[in-house]
């Protein structure tokens, strides 16, 4: 084209010119030195953009042929030895900007010991310096593909791909070509850079699909990612080496804060700064403004000046803001942030920012906006703000601090402000957050309420469904009662008889002792229930001599006193059984204090004991002689197991025996073949009867050689005692012998 | 986004240059702004100072810069001019001042951007015909030295805005179609959009066509 296509690149070239054109120009002024047909520019020297270029480009190989960092000669270098930190209260911009500052000489020490290597040499051999061989680290791949799925998740792995061999490829080259190309044929070459890529998405199948819009959004992240990671390669991209840039950075802190002084009303600019919405506005605008130098990539940057100048926008009071106003505000605006790195930042959009975007869009407005303030802060003279030169001078050699001070401390104030309101806000959110937290707390305290109710519920539903009673105690007695029942036939049948009988016999033989107390009041069993206390009763009382000394086992005497009711079915032989209570007691008597003999040895028993024992001896050995030969040995074993198993509950007397009695006791009822006789307490009673059989069997103790006969008697005896009673009544009759 | 109607396939790029206070903004605004009550019943597409309109059965976005009009930043305000395909130039018919001004402004133009960018004079504020400072013929004259489109308008009745605006357009339409405008140059303050649903269509099998070795 015809005029400089880095027109904007060059921005630096122009502001420096100080000559303000005049307001007449003749028709011949106008026209190019160069003696071309086109208009001539008093910036460019009079040439026309065309020749002003060629005489650039020959000026700029003159200077690199020469020494290739030369400041320019146009460029007034502000020398004021009087620089004083300014105090003000403003200190939060001017502790960023430090901080950034300080960054900035370390990068520059790094930068320039590099460069004054190579400042001698031509730029080829730099180019050496620097491996080409360089990798772009994994992460930036990481990064696009991550970022590319949340950004485009519409599109396909074939344009994530095509954009993301494109940023390398861009990457790669921009760097071996960093130090070959002068600044601004890197930047070209950038340009056409995008160009490809766009055109490649024009043409590629892969964007077959795509919209114009994303194509845009695309060419944004493209940039963004390639750029982002240049721009932290020192001296490439940003502020590279062979430009004036950071110079110009310095130049421009300086000369802000020499202008610090410079008010709205210089600009004559509407801003009110007791206007708290004006300030916190502008405080806006220049943390926007600040924070463009954090943003990497030339979009983030120019996003960031967007923000910066809606804010200025809106404080432009004006409703149709217009440009008039806008200029104004954002010079003010750039003079009270200074922000770090200016000169660089805005070069690095303008060289490196996708051209397109640059010249169109919000962005680019106001990105050209602030391009705009800047050159006039650069050329700011007396003319410019509209007041005497003598004045203007005088407040330029002002200490810098002094001027801008009413401002500073309203931002300040500002700053304040929005850092308290920062907090309450925070404070809020925490506010929120605990009140969120109670909720939720006395939600759970409810729930755990609800579920103890709940469960409470239910217990309460399984309980009704299924009540308190206490089953297994009412089964054990049913249980027992449906075996009297269900083994009553039983007894008829030989089998079943034949063990249970066993025990019986024993019984028998005592037995006729109920039998002479119920005679005489019934002949019924029903009725002997009744008798069963009074027997107990009776007989106590007629034993109370034999009593007093066995008194140990009192329990164990009622016991066998039942146990002979019991067995009181046999009626007919009272007068033996008029005697075997006293046997059967002494014989328990006996029997016990043996059983004590082992554990404790009352001395006065033994000695009666003895007597009568021997008496039994012959007796039980009477029958056990007579009886087990006709009988079969069968029996035995279940006969032992009995004992063995009577024999513990003894000792402890009621505790064991109460189990074992609850086994036995069926049987023994079934012997007795009373139903009638349902009432517990004589089943219990009866339960203990084993007991008395056991004793009766323990006698062979006393003579251990006779064990197994005396237990034969016991078998032999109920076998023969139901069918034969009579010749049991000769062995009752033998123990009192 | 801008999607079906409101595809277009060229963005313009205009300044708008003159004194402070001949009415940039105001024409600005009344142009864009009318956008709501005509051509979109949405307000899709609403970006900063754009419009757009149609020209030949076109879709083209016009782009619209307001500059700074104070005599202070004349200095400084010649990268707005950068890539502008239209510029509208415009003065104060009650003003003879603006009227003045003109001819620093045309060299600024001429010399900023490029030669075939279409330059538009506006007399503006027509409707305070009382109060008229700079005839008609003087103004028309004035353009017709030097080569520029002339019209009268008023930002606050609306009148002839449109007109201007529209005429810039088809002049510049017209110049990409002479081939007198490139394109690809950035310089060009033309940006080609090709249409997203025409093109691909056709692009795909040529692709392809590549692709199979």
């Amino acid at each position: 084209m015809w005029f400089g296509p880095n027109l904007q690149r060059s921005y630096k070239y122009m502001m420096f010119a100080s000559k303000m054109p005049s307001l007449r120009i003749d028709q011949s002024d106008l026209k190019c030195k160069n003696g071309c047909d086109y208009f001539g520019n008093p910036q460019w020297q009079g040439y026309c953009s065309k020749c002003h270029r060629e005489q650039m480009q020959r000026q700029r190989k003159a200077e690199k042929e020469s020494s290739a960092t030369l400041p320019k000669p146009e460029q007034k270098k502000p020398e004021r030895g009087l620089r004083i930190p300014s105090h003000s209260s403003f200190s939060k911009f001017e502790e960023k900007r430090l901080r950034q500052s300080e960054t900035l000489k370390k990068a520059n020490l790094l930068k320039f010991s590099v460069f004054k290597k190579s400042s001698t040499d031509d730029h080829d051999h730099s180019a050496e310096k620097r491996p080409p061989e360089f990798k772009i680290p994994g992460i930036v791949n990481e990064g696009m593909k991550r970022d590319f799925r949340t950004r485009f998740p519409q599109l396909g792995p074939a344009v994530d791909r095509d954009s993301r061999l494109f940023v390398h490829s861009f990457i790669m080259d921009v760097i071996k070509c960093a130090n070959v190309l002068s600044v601004d044929e890197l930047s070209e070459r950038v340009q056409r850079q995008y160009q490809r890529f766009m055109k490649h998405m024009d043409t590629s199948s892969h964007f077959a699909n795509v919209e114009a819009d994303t194509k845009e959004l695309l060419m944004d992240f493209v940039e963004k990612h390639a750029m982002t990671y240049l721009h932290e390669l020192p001296s490439v991209v940003f502020s590279p080496s062979g430009t004036d840039d950071e110079r110009l950075d310095r130049a421009m802190s300086e000369r802000i804060q020499q202008l610090s002084w410079v008010g709205e009303r210089h600009l004559e600019c509407k801003l009110d700064r007791n206007n708290p919405d004006c300030r916190q506005l502008l405080y806006k605008a220049i943390s926007e403004l600040l924070g463009m130098d954090s943003a990497l990539s030339p979009g983030d940057k120019l996003s960031r000046v967007r923000r910066c100048c809606r804010h200025v926008l809106r404080l432009c009071s004006a409703a149709p803001a217009s440009a008039d106003d806008l200029l104004p505000a954002l010079i003010f605006t750039v003079l009270k942030a200074n922000p770090p790195r200016l000169v660089s930042n805005i070069n690095f959009v303008t060289r490196f920012c996708n051209a397109q975007r640059l010249m169109t869009g919000e962005g680019g407005y106001y990105f050209t906006n602030l391009c705009c303030a800047v050159s006039f802060i650069e050329n700011l003279t007396a003319e410019s703000l509209n007041m005497d030169k003598k004045e203007f001078d005088c407040y330029m050699a002002m200490p810098a601090s002094i001027g801008g001070s009413a401002w500073a401390a309203a931002l300040s104030l500002c700053g304040a402000v929005r850092e308290a309101d920062e907090q309450r806000a925070h404070a809020q959110k925490l506010l929120t957050h605990t009140h969120n937290i109670h909720t939720r707390a006395e939600q759970l305290a409810a729930n755990a309420q609800s579920f103890e109710e709940q469960i409470a519920k239910k217990v309460q539903d399984v309980l009704t469904k299924t009540p308190l009673e206490i089953k297994p105690r009412r089964e054990l007695p049913r249980l027992g009662n449906l075996k009297e029942i269900n083994t009553a036939p039983l007894i008829d049948l030989g089998t079943t008889t034949a063990q249970e009988e066993p025990q019986t016999k024993p019984e028998v033989t005592p037995e006729p002792l109920a039998a002479t107390l119920l005679p005489t009041e019934s002949t019924e069993p029903n009725i002997t229930i009744q008798p069963e206390t009074e027997p107990k009763l009776n007989i106590l009382g007629f034993e109370v001599i034999e009593r007093q000394s066995p008194s140990k086992s009192p329990q164990n005497l009622d016991q066998t006193w039942d146990l002979k009711q019991t067995s009181s079915l046999e009626l007919l032989t009272p007068s033996p059984l008029g005697f075997t209570p006293f046997d059967s007691r002494s014989i328990d008597e006996l029997m016990t204090p043996d059983e004590f003999g082992t554990d404790q040895l009352p001395p006065g028993l033994s000695n009666i004991n003895y007597d009568i024992d021997l008496s039994d001896f012959s007796g039980d050995n009477s029958i056990a002689e007579e009886a087990p030969k006709s009988e079969p040995k069968d029996p035995f074993s279940p006969e032992a197991l009995r004992k063995i198993t009577t024999f513990d509950p003894f000792a402890p007397q009621t505790s064991k025996g109460f189990e074992t009695a609850l086994d036995s006791f069926d049987e023994f009822s079934f012997v007795d073949q009373r139903k009638q006789e349902t009432d517990p307490f004589e089943v219990v009673h009866r339960g203990q009867d084993p007991f008395s059989p056991v004793e009766l069997s323990k006698d062979p103790f006393f003579a251990p050689e006779k064990q197994s006969t005396s237990i034969l008697d016991d078998n032999d005896t109920p076998a023969t005692a139901c069918l034969l009673p009579s010749p049991i009544q000769p062995q009752s009759s033998n123990k009192p012998t | 986004m801008t999607s079906g109607p409101y595809n277009y396939s060229y963005i313009f790029k205009y300044i708008i240059i003159g004194d402070m206070g001949v009415g940039k903004s105001c024409l600005l605004h009344q142009f864009t702004d009318k956008k709501f009550m005509a051509d979109c019943p949405h307000t899709i597409g609403v970006e900063f100072g754009t419009r757009i309109i149609e020209v030949a059965g076109q879709k083209i976005k016009l782009q619209i810069w307001d500059t700074a009009g104070q005599e202070r930043f004349r200095a400084v305000t010649r990268s707005y001019y950068r890539g502008a395909a239209g510029a509208l130039m415009v003065y104060d018919i009650t003003r003879r001042s603006t009227y003045n001004h003109l001819s620093s402004w045309l060299t600024d133009t001429r010399n900023l951007t490029n030669p075939s960018t279409v330059i538009f004079l506006i007399g503006n504020k027509s409707d305070l015909d009382g109060q008229r400072d700079v005839t008609y013929e003087e103004a028309k004259q004035f353009a017709d030295e030097n080569g520029l489109m002339f019209v009268e308008a008023s930002a606050k009745t609306g009148q002839n805005v449109e007109e201007a605006f529209l005429e810039t357009a088809k002049k510049i339409y017209q110049s990409i179609q002479d081939g007198r405008l490139d394109l690809n140059a950035a310089e060009s303050g033309v940006q080609h959009k090709p249409a997203s649903p025409g093109r691909p269509l056709a692009a795909p099998p040529a692709a392809r066509d590549n692709c199979a070795c």
